[in-house]
């Protein structure tokens, strides 16, 4: 963004109209909801497995509620991300890290927003989708079955696992490399000494 | 001691990047649901959200204490400046807390569900509140300690080992 126009704002040191950053707080919920409702599905699946070992531990389990736990989850992450996403843009949009420095996987901060902000889409996409997906498979194919999900359902939560490593790395490294939103960080740059200013 | 550790990088980490902010996703994300799930299920007398409750709790306090193992690590590599310090401590007092506080209350939801899954008692509900009241705080000081005071960036490792700061 143009920094003339992000000076039409009144921001504070972190560039924000507001002390901590939004995104990487809804972040938390996206990444905890989606993988647990996997997981959870995951052991649902693998059921028969594990079936002496609750008992051995005195653990009451219901295999249906393992699916329960899946199905829930998922779609609170599902709905968590809209927010997440926005409130992404919104910060990303007020971002201005420096233009020279470059990330551990060599990338300028340019480069490291866009994939992130494209990134953050596509995940949004997938996510939503795999709730379609549970949600058909929980209420039409497989309503009656011991077993409520597909293993291809399972195989795609852990790529998109494997997804979601790569982007939160990303939005990681916009964080504690480019020091974008921390106010200490900015204050640095500006030539300032935090340990004065954030007292 | 610092001799014994492999090599530390340029966020002063012998590991590539902060590990505490991840783990606490199952904490903070498992927790909040599970009120959540405890709220709507004890109004809309779903006792299927219950069970989605309580698995979540369990989940969430296995995740804290390996939160607080790895907090403990990247604290203990954080080298605050003095600004920070206050803040580092009391996340530090109420993390410790926290990993017995909410194991606490899985136990007593354990003993509820052990005696009747379908019904939750009001209070039970009352203290995930209060749980709830608690985490958000916890991760306010832990988001000063990223946001604000950029422990562990790049930046404010490299000024600490300039000794910029006064």
């Amino acid at each position: 963004m143009n920094p003339d126009l992000i000076e039409q704002l009144q921001l504070g040191a972190n560039g924000l109209p507001y002390q901590v950053p939004i995104h990487p707080n809804l972040v938390h919920l996206t990444l905890g909801l989606f993988i647990v409702g996997i997981a959870f599905d995951i052991v649902g699946a693998l059921f028969p497995l594990e079936k002496p070992v609750f008992k051995l531990l005195a653990i009451p389990a219901t295999r249906s509620n393992f699916f329960d736990v899946g199905w829930y989850n998922m779609m609170a992450a599902a709905i968590i991300t809209f927010f997440t996403v926005a409130a992404g843009f919104y910060e990303i949009m007020l971002a201005q890290p420096s233009a020279e420095m470059q990330s551990v996987w060599g990338l300028k901060a340019m480069e490291t927003m866009l994939w992130h902000g494209v990134g953050g889409v596509v995940l949004l996409l997938l996510i939503v989708a795999m709730t379609i997906w549970r949600g058909f498979q929980r209420f039409v194919w497989n309503r009656d079955r011991a077993r409520q999900v597909q293993w291809l359902y399972l195989l795609a939560g852990l790529g998109i696992f494997a997804l979601m490593f790569v982007h939160g790395t990303l939005g990681a490294q916009l964080a504690a490399e480019f020091g974008v939103h921390i106010s200490a960080d900015r204050l640095l740059e500006m030539g300032q000494d935090p340990n004065l200013l954030l007292k | 001691m610092f001799e014994y550790l492999p090599p530390l990088n340029d966020h002063n980490l012998p590991y590539p990047d902060t590990m505490h902010p991840i783990v606490v996703h199952f904490v903070i994300a498992m927790v909040l649901f599970a009120v959540l799930c405890d709220v709507i299920g004890y109004f809309t007398q779903n006792e299927r959200l219950y069970e989605v409750s309580c698995w979540n709790l369990w989940f969430s306090t296995v995740s804290l204490f390996i939160a607080v193992i790895f907090g403990q690590f990247d604290a203990g590599l954080s080298d605050p400046y003095t600004a920070a310090e206050s803040t580092l401590n009391l996340h530090t007092l109420i993390g410790w807390s926290l990993s017995g506080i909410l194991a606490a209350i899985t136990a007593w939801r354990y003993v509820i569900r052990s005696r009747d899954p379908k019904t939750l008692p009001a209070p039970f509900l009352g203290v995930g509140v209060l749980l709830v009241g608690l985490v958000f705080f916890q991760v306010y000081l832990g988001d000063l300690l990223v946001w604000v005071y950029g422990l562990h960036t790049v930046p404010v490792v490299e000024a600490t080992r300039e000794g910029v700061f006064q």
